[in-house]
């Protein structure tokens, strides 16, 4: 927490409440792809719920970055009014830890396309684990839980981790992040 | 009104742990008691309006269903498949209905456990209750806080964006899918802005002596007392109860 500026805290859970909303707007859409289809209806889109784990971690690029905006991504989400209640900081968490464990396996210092979209699969295996065992998908036919479980692999590595860098480049173009990781790297390169 | 005055806390601590007790359930009767303990639980000590109450717990009835009706189609195959029961002339193996409704159930039980929670706590008094009881470190606290209030600033900052591309006309998206392109256009811009502001945030709060330094004093101080384990005592009983009576039915 020491090497951690206010500041960046700050950006954290602002960008938590932009995608807070967004977020809570994916949860009916989840539901009724769940009635539709059953649990696999929520992995299609599990990827945004990621997404907020991969924009920080890229933008700021310090160790924690991926974990601590996906647990206050969480508890934003609980003061906003979400049914889902004390639980969500539980699971903003676990979703948190798969991505920063990716990040932690490059020293937190390769933030490449590839990096990003391995992230996004980390949190969809913890996040699966974690669903696995509160969910109870023990109980489900093998093949059922294996599709859901590619499903959500996928929708972590496109949806958190392709449009997660992309949000993220857009942002450092319109040199907000300039006195961020990644808006100085974006200086440099432009310069270069 | 005595759930409104625990410790948030600890609550939410109690909520979770009975959250993980029924992950280990597998049949419905237990479930299906102890849901009906947290709903009673919820009127009787929580003065909660009922039509509030009902809006907010029909989504889980769908993602309940769902889950009903997949946990039959896709469930492991049974280890007596002798044993059926016929719903609608379809002839189902028993075991997978009733591991099927368990897991209904089970969806409908934390639905009510965390509405529980979330109809008798001020969430931001669970927030400093969490810096001050569970060690949250207060730049992560205050920094949520914050985030929080940024919420209508964010409303304002949609409609100034979306005034602006009008003015400039490119805004006159009629169709769902032009819809969705004006929100393309918009996540950037709105980004920009929150990031903008909480810079300007973090700057204030540090220019006024905001050190995130955790031997602080508290305005609004929370505490845990003798009270407050009644509320995981109730719980208990009521899922021993549950868990005790279907032992002896049975399951």
């Amino acid at each position: 927490m020491k090497s951690w500026r206010f500041k960046e805290i700050v950006v954290m859970a602002a960008l938590a409440v932009v995608f807070g909303v967004v977020y809570l707007a994916f949860l009916p859409v989840g539901g009724v792809l769940a009635g539709l289809m059953g649990p696999i209806g929520y992995d299609f889109i599990f990827g945004i719920w990621f997404i907020v784990s991969i924009i920080a971690a890229y933008i700021i690029q310090k160790p924690g970055a991926a974990f601590l905006s996906e647990t206050i991504a969480a508890m934003i989400e609980v003061l906003l009014g979400n049914a889902v209640g004390p639980m969500l900081i539980v699971s903003g968490m676990i979703q948190g830890i798969g991505a920063e464990a990716v990040f932690a396996a490059t020293r937190w210092r390769n933030y490449s396309t590839w990096v990003l979209m391995a992230a996004g699969m980390g949190s969809a295996v913890t996040s699966f684990i974690y669903g696995y065992f509160m969910s109870g998908f023990a109980a489900l036919a093998t093949g059922y839980v294996a599709a859901m479980f590619v499903v959500r692999l996928l929708s972590g590595a496109l949806i958190a981790g392709l449009l997660g860098k992309a949000l993220s480049e857009g942002l450092a173009s319109t040199g907000v992040l300039s006195s961020f990781a990644l808006g100085k790297q974006q200086r440099k390169k432009n310069a270069a | 009104m005595f759930l409104q005055q625990l410790n948030p806390s600890l609550k939410a601590l109690t909520i979770m742990v009975f959250i993980i007790f029924l992950a280990t359930i597998f049949e419905p009767i237990t479930p299906l008691l102890f849901l009906i303990w947290t709903v009673l639980i919820t009127f009787l000590f929580g003065k909660v309006s009922w039509k509030k109450y009902l809006l907010y717990f029909s989504p889980f009835f769908i993602f309940a269903l769902g889950m009903l009706w997949t946990s039959i189609a896709f469930a492991d195959p049974p280890i007596n498949p002798d044993e059926a029961i016929n719903i609608l002339s379809w002839s189902l193996p028993t075991e997978n209905v009733l591991t099927a409704l368990a897991l209904a159930l089970r969806v409908l039980n934390v639905a009510a456990l965390s509405l529980l929670f979330v109809f008798t706590t001020n969430i931001v008094h669970f927030i400093l209750s969490m810096m001050q009881q569970l060690k949250l470190p207060p730049r992560i606290a205050y920094a949520v806080l914050a985030g929080y209030r940024f919420l209508p600033m964010i409303r304002d900052e949609l409609k100034i964006i979306h005034d602006a591309h009008l003015i400039r006309g490119v805004n006159q998206a009629k169709t769902p899918k032009e819809k969705m392109q004006n929100y393309k256009r918009y996540a950037i811009p709105l980004l920009a802005s929150a990031i903008r502001k909480a810079e300007r945030t973090a700057i204030a709060m540090e220019s006024k002596g905001f050190t995130g330094d955790k031997n602080r004093s508290f305005y609004r101080q929370f505490t845990i007392g003798k009270l407050d384990f009644i509320f995981p005592l109730i719980m208990l009983i009521g899922f021993a109860t549950a868990f005790f009576v279907s032992k002896q039915l049975g399951f």
